[in-house]
């Protein structure tokens, strides 16, 4: 121990004489005993608080990695401005993780994940200079637990940019191959192979758009006629197969919206108008079920409509169909809805509303600097109106979340997915950005 | 309905109409929080007067005229930032970016003469987003599997760079029909 006289003494140290002092002044007459004892006793508290040991010096250079398994209630945030997505753990509103995207895709980079080989995949559009120069595409491979690039596959330099950012590329059930849509605008989809890292091929699907895994090495798209196509790949990849179903709908007077969810080996869609239209991929050729509608007359009377940039969430375990719904007229599909009514597909009732939380108050909060739980973030709360939301996704445990997101306000809203009851906001999300992604369980 | 009830709910709806893709001004309105935008002004530039004399289509007052409003009339299916707020126009492209040679197609009502025409919405490419005066409506828009009325679809994959900036909206003539839901 240094000494006194050295003019260096530890803090702790201090206290500890702080406290001898005064116990030396304990020795009074008796009716002063209880108070010099209490004191004694509460300078020993103080001498031992200040006794903690000191904050060790910090090893630098240590960064942090995911666990091997992700968690159930884990989303990705892609943000086309920021130009990343982040990844947030809803069940304690923290962010974990951020991968990046280049400024030729409009929507953002949406992560793909492959639990079997433990990567994450992002297409990126890549200019030489930035904004111009040569373009080169490719799947960049990341580590899911270090998130540190692994590798990358350059693939034609023709992957899409489209505004809502929804199946654009995916990982198929082999999780062997990734297919990336492209449009120049000509439609096409390129073919990687996961396994050797490699550029298989180009299959041209004229007139049909986007991805939609459906099983194995397969995948469906939707088509300009109003039918959908499945394409098989082969074990190399190749394109072993391609089946049109029959025309089930019509694309100018009920189109479907691309915003689908997946069921097994079906997809559900809803069409403009609200019917839902599921479409089985299981067969050789995808058939189209009868489509039912969403909304009964009087809803549909009161002017409801679905509408959104990625409008239905689907529950596989409970078959709970999450829909976010507006009241509006033709044109507005990509409005953001208002409320979110929930049906059991397997019954076609509807069976549960869910209120659309108000992200405003957690998206301006932060920005005006107004301290968690104050009378400022009260007020905010009290005049804010609610937007309403563009984006819904359920995650597919046993006991689901709901994430909710406004394409243009930097807050989420976490909702329990049976319940409705709001859990939490998370702020500070980003900026803009259409879509929500949730990691497929182990 | 109190005023402020009235004037928050049409704040919400504005936004909820304007809200979709590429509008990170939004973010700008969002903090306007119980106020009102930035007025529009009532200017009609949107067909200048014919030097030579001949007859000039008519000008549209308010909103409908101004190529800076998203109430434009010819921007019944716009998805994107107005070249006209960002150094274009409704027909040109800002400096220094380069005009897509393909687009999506919209059929907009011009109240000044009541006619439906075809618009093409041309996006400009090779600056990043420009940013201001985002607007999306989406008349008689459809999903990207019938590309040339989806505006979803960034068009700069035509050009020579994919990166968007803004979108023009040209007049390609007389539509002989109006927009399906019309």
């Amino acid at each position: 121990m240094l000494l006194a006289a050295d003019g260096f003494r530890l803090g702790g140290d201090r206290g500890r004489d702080r406290a001898s002092r005064r116990l030396s002044a304990a020795r009074a007459p008796l009716r002063h005993r209880a108070l010099a004892g209490a004191l004694a006793l509460a300078a020993a508290l103080v001498g031992a608080g200040a006794a903690r040991a000191d904050v060790e010096p910090d090893e630098h250079g240590q960064v942090a990695v995911l666990p091997a398994q992700p968690g159930s209630h884990w989303v990705w945030v892609p943000d086309r401005v920021l130009r990343h997505a982040q990844l947030f753990d809803g069940d304690t509103g923290t962010m974990l993780g951020t991968l990046d995207g280049t400024a030729g895709n409009l929507s953002g980079p949406a992560p793909l994940f492959s639990p079997k080989r433990g990567e994450i995949y992002v297409v990126d559009p890549v200019y030489a200079r930035g904004h111009r120069g040569e373009r080169k595409d490719y799947v960049v491979i990341y580590d899911a637990v270090t998130l540190a690039v692994r590798g990358e596959v350059e693939i034609p330099p023709r992957s899409a940019s489209i505004g809502h950012g929804y199946q654009l590329a995916a990982v198929l059930d082999d999780e062997r191959f990734l297919v990336v849509f492209n449009q120049d605008p000509a439609n096409s989809v390129s073919v990687v192979d996961l396994e050797t890292r490699r550029f298989v091929e180009e299959i041209v699907i004229g007139g049909c758009a986007l991805v939609y895994p459906t099983g194995g090495s397969q995948f469906g798209t939707l088509c300009g006629n109003g039918t959908a196509i499945e394409v098989e790949l082969d074990a190399s990849g190749h394109k072993q197969r391609a089946t049109r179903s029959e025309t089930f709908f019509d694309t100018v007077r009920d189109p479907l919206t691309e915003k689908g969810v997946r069921d097994g080996a079906r997809w559900l869609f809803a069409s403009f108008e609200g019917r839902l239209q599921a479409v089985d991929f299981s067969a050789e050729q995808p058939v189209a079920a009868p489509a039912w509608p969403l909304f009964t007359d009087a809803e549909r009377g009161a002017r409801w409509r679905i509408g959104g940039m990625q409008h239905l969430a689907f529950h596989r375990g409970t078959q709970r169909l999450y829909a976010l719904v507006h009241q509006g007229g033709p044109g507005s599909h990509k409005d953001p809805g208002s409320a979110i009514w929930v049906y059991d597909v397997a019954r076609r009732q509807r069976v549960q509303d869910i209120a659309v939380p108000g992200l405003l108050p957690a998206f301006a909060r932060p920005i005006l600097e107004l301290p968690r739980g104050g009378w400022g973030e009260w007020l905010l709360r009290q005049v804010s109106p609610n937007p309403g939301a563009h984006s819904i996704a359920v995650t597919q445990d046993a006991h689901p979340l709901l994430f909710v997101r406004h394409g243009e306000i930097g807050a989420l809203g976490v909702v329990d997915a049976l319940s409705g009851a709001l859990v939490r906001e998370i702020d500070e999300i980003g900026i803009s950005g259409p879509t929500l992604l949730v990691p497929p369980g182990p | 309905m109190t005023g402020l009830d009235a004037l928050l709910e049409r704040y919400a709806r504005r936004l909820a109409r304007r809200s979709d893709r590429r509008g990170f001004l939004a973010k700008l309105g969002a903090l306007v929080v119980g106020g009102a935008a930035l007025p529009l002004l009532p200017i009609a530039r949107g067909l200048a007067a014919a030097p030579d004399g001949k007859a000039r289509p008519a000008e549209v007052d308010g909103p409908a005229g101004d190529p800076t409003s998203c109430e434009y009339w010819r921007h019944c299916a716009i998805d994107g930032f107005l070249c006209s707020c960002c150094g274009g126009s409704q027909t040109s492209c800002p400096p220094g970016t380069e005009m897509a040679p393909i687009t999506w197609i919209g059929t907009c009502r011009n109240p000044a003469d009541g006619k439906d025409y075809a618009i093409w919405y041309n996006d400009c490419c090779g600056r990043g987003f420009c940013g201001r005066c985002f607007c999306n409506r989406n008349e008689g828009d459809r999903p990207v599997y019938h590309p040339y009325r989806s505006n979803d679809i960034n068009w700069c994959s035509g050009a020579s760079t994919q990166v968007y900036h803004c979108s023009t909206a040209l007049v390609i003539g007389l539509a002989e029909e109006g927009q399906p839901e019309k």
